[in-house]
């Protein structure tokens, strides 16, 4: 295998916790929601799936109480970010640094045990392409993924649904005028957003990396968070940066791997660097840039 | 106002010398309980450095019972914070303080130059005080003797080693661990990743993978506190090593053994002197003669005739009859890193920023 055939074989299943976690984050501040504590849903995720899936529960429950338990959580900050209109950066940071504190809690009796993976699928006929056949050798939880890219792409082209969740992010009063419960809206989107994290996590914890250990989510929840802006809050944008990101990650490993003569902290901040820039590029149209952004993101509605 | 003058710095460093040397004479009252904090950047784990850390503390508890009382504080960040927690440990009575990372260095020497009745251990620095003793281990001892195994092993004729930052203590290790597999097939190759991180599993296992799909079939876990590189290589199929501590568990198959390290012999003997009176702060740099540093649960499937050679070479390390920084020794870049028949010294070996002939890597500046 050469180095491009290994960053093709990696390059989504790298991606994964940053695409869910980076498309749940989207849905919220789509809404007009800024949650910051995206870091820690993700480490309550991935502690609640790893400890599920060591005991035997098995993947999928593993998935689905870690979804469960950062939803939990970020409905908590709903309560005060929307319930009680405090301020939403303060809140998301503190829900964050809870979802964290809570992860090291649970985790302590699992620190560096190690449980099974999930096996890879192949499609049958593509994945035997010379070269780009590694890409279509994957777990079911990458091809999951992608599904629900689609999915949440068509729900804000072409649904009702998606519609409803921008006029309460672009303008709340509005919205409210014409009867659309706008903190009912946005606290169904904070809880999507955490269980996605939630997800995130899970496959951080349980299929990518599969242990536990204390701060394994290690700023992959705030770089989600930079994916949604630099990503323009499209979806189609945001899947590119997480690919991206994931497939410079790998190029930076596989450059030193076969000694290539470049320093090796350059390679390690390469990824952030090239999202930036690319992301950048594409959205530098400033007209379309306001056009995509979300103009009541993070101010509290009151009616 | 006292001026801050060259002079009233050296009158003020003479002060603290001189209360050193006094306090550590009369400070300690044998029939007091003496509490002892170890402080330790990561969450302690079933294995790592921590774990290695803690588990040195044991037979020290064991020994002295009731007279000690240890309390270990874990997951502790370097900088401000660490400084704080430190501080806080001191004044809350405990006189022995083992500041278990580099990044303690500063907060560390500061406590034990205010108190002198406080014994100060710190991993892996390099400055000295009368109540404070800098402690590494000679792990390259160790990771020699697996090179030869891993060259005896590799049919590829590549090794890899995914390791954390391209600090001296780790570039010596992927150093010896080149010579001893020169020493088995010269023309072997090892090729580094340095994934710029203590701590982010993902990553470490991302790069192990990395290693394994350019042909690496031996990685050696550089300084990773969890099973990440270890478990990805079980699964690949491929040999794997590490320092510290077995995770032979994590690797039934594949595992081709550990650099184990064992504070204890150094713990005690340091909590002993304190005791008495008599620690003296000196740079300790330990290894096999020590009883430190240990090669574990060496893999069945290293050739017989290697093993044997292995072993030889290990009672020699033990009796200090051999030391893998034994020149002729060529640098990357071509140039004489130690002459034919010199040994490197120690002082040498602890600065060490340069790699040997074999790396395919080059270090990053």
């Amino acid at each position: 295998m050469n180095a491009v055939e290994f960053i093709l074989a990696g390059m989504l299943a790298a991606a994964t916790p940053f695409l869910l976690a980076a498309l749940g984050e989207m849905v919220v501040e789509r809404a007009g929601v800024l949650n910051l504590g995206v870091e820690g849903l993700m480490a309550l995720g991935a502690v609640i799936a790893f400890i599920v899936v060591y005991h035997g529960g098995g993947h999928f429950l593993g998935f689905i109480t870690a979804g469960i338990s950062a939803a939990l959580l970020s409905l908590v900050f709903a309560f005060i970010a929307l319930g009680f209109r405090a301020n939403q950066v303060a809140t998301g940071l503190a829900i964050g640094i809870l979802g964290q504190g809570l992860s090291a809690l649970f985790g302590k009796t699992y620190e560096s045990l190690t449980v099974k993976g999930l096996p890879k699928i192949a499609i049958p006929g593509l994945s035997e392409i010379p070269v780009i056949g590694g890409l279509f050798v994957q777990d079911i939880v990458v091809w999951l993924s992608l599904l629900a890219t689609l999915v949440i792409w068509a729900t804000f082209a072409f649904t009702k649904t998606g519609l409803v969740i921008r006029a309460v992010g672009e303008n709340p009063k509005a919205a409210h005028a014409i009867g659309y419960p706008v903190i009912g809206v946005r606290v169904a989107a904070v809880a999507f957003g955490g269980m996605m994290a939630g997800f995130a996590g899970a496959y951080a914890s349980v299929i990518y990396t599969p242990l536990w250990a204390d701060g394994m989510i290690a700023g992959r929840g705030w770089i989600a968070i930079a994916l949604v802006v630099f990503g323009t809050w499209l979806t189609g944008r945001i899947f590119l940066g997480a690919c991206l990101f994931g497939a410079v990650s790998l190029m930076s490993l596989a450059a030193q791997a076969t000694g290539l003569d470049l320093p090796s902290q350059l390679l390690s901040s390469l990824p952030y660097l090239v999202t930036i820039i690319v992301l950048g590029i594409i959205s530098a149209d400033r007209r379309r840039l306001k056009m995509n952004g979300v103009a009541s993101l993070g101010e509290p509605f009151e009616h | 106002m006292t001026h801050l003058t060259r002079r009233n710095l050296m009158k003020a460093a003479a002060a603290t010398g001189l209360a050193g040397a006094l306090g550590s004479r009369f400070a300690v009252a044998a029939d007091e309980q003496l509490g002892i904090t170890l402080v330790i950047p990561s969450p302690i784990g079933d294995v790592g450095w921590g774990h290695a850390l803690s588990a040195g503390l044991d037979p020290v508890k064991a020994a002295y019972g009731d007279k000690v009382r240890v309390t270990i504080l874990e997951n502790i960040a370097e900088g401000p914070d660490a400084d704080r927690i430190m501080n806080k440990t001191v004044a809350d009575g405990n006189k022995f303080l083992i500041a278990g990372s580099f990044g303690y260095q500063n907060g560390a020497l500061q406590i034990a130059r205010r108190d002198p009745s406080v014994t100060v251990l710190h991993a892996s620095g390099f400055q000295v005080a009368p109540n404070f003793s800098p402690f590494a281990a000679k792990y390259f001892q160790g990771s020699y003797l697996l090179g030869m195994a891993a060259a005896a092993l590799s049919k590829t004729g590549k090794l890899g080693s995914v390791s954390a930052f391209a600090i001296p203590e780790l570039i010596t290790t992927i150093n010896a661990f080149t010579l001893g597999a020169q020493a088995v097939k010269p023309d072997i190759e090892v090729s580094v990743v340095w994934v710029n991180s203590w701590f982010d599993p993902a990553k470490e296992q991302e790069a192990a993978k990395a290693l394994i799909a350019q042909q690496c079939d031996v990685i050696f876990s550089n300084a990773q506190d969890t099973p990440s590189v270890i478990s990805a290589c079980e699964e690949a199929g491929v040999y794997a090593f590490n320092l510290n501590s077995s995770m032979k568990k994590y690797a039934p198959k594949t595992y081709l053994g550990c650099v184990s390290t064992d504070w204890s012999p150094f713990f005690k003997a340091s909590v002993d002197a304190h005791f008495a009176g008599t620690f003296k702060g000196a740079n300790t740099f330990l290894g096999v003669a020590d009883k430190v540093v240990k090669v574990v649960d060496w893999n069945p499937d290293i050739p017989a005739d290697t093993m044997t050679k292995i072993k030889e070479l290990e009672a020699k390390i033990a009796d200090g009859t051999f030391s893998p920084f034994t020149g002729p020794i060529t640098k990357a870049d071509g140039s004489e890193g130690v002459a034919s028949g010199a040994t490197m010294p120690d002082g040498e070996i602890v600065a060490m920023d340069w790699h040997v002939k074999g790396v395919a890597t080059p270090l990053p500046k």
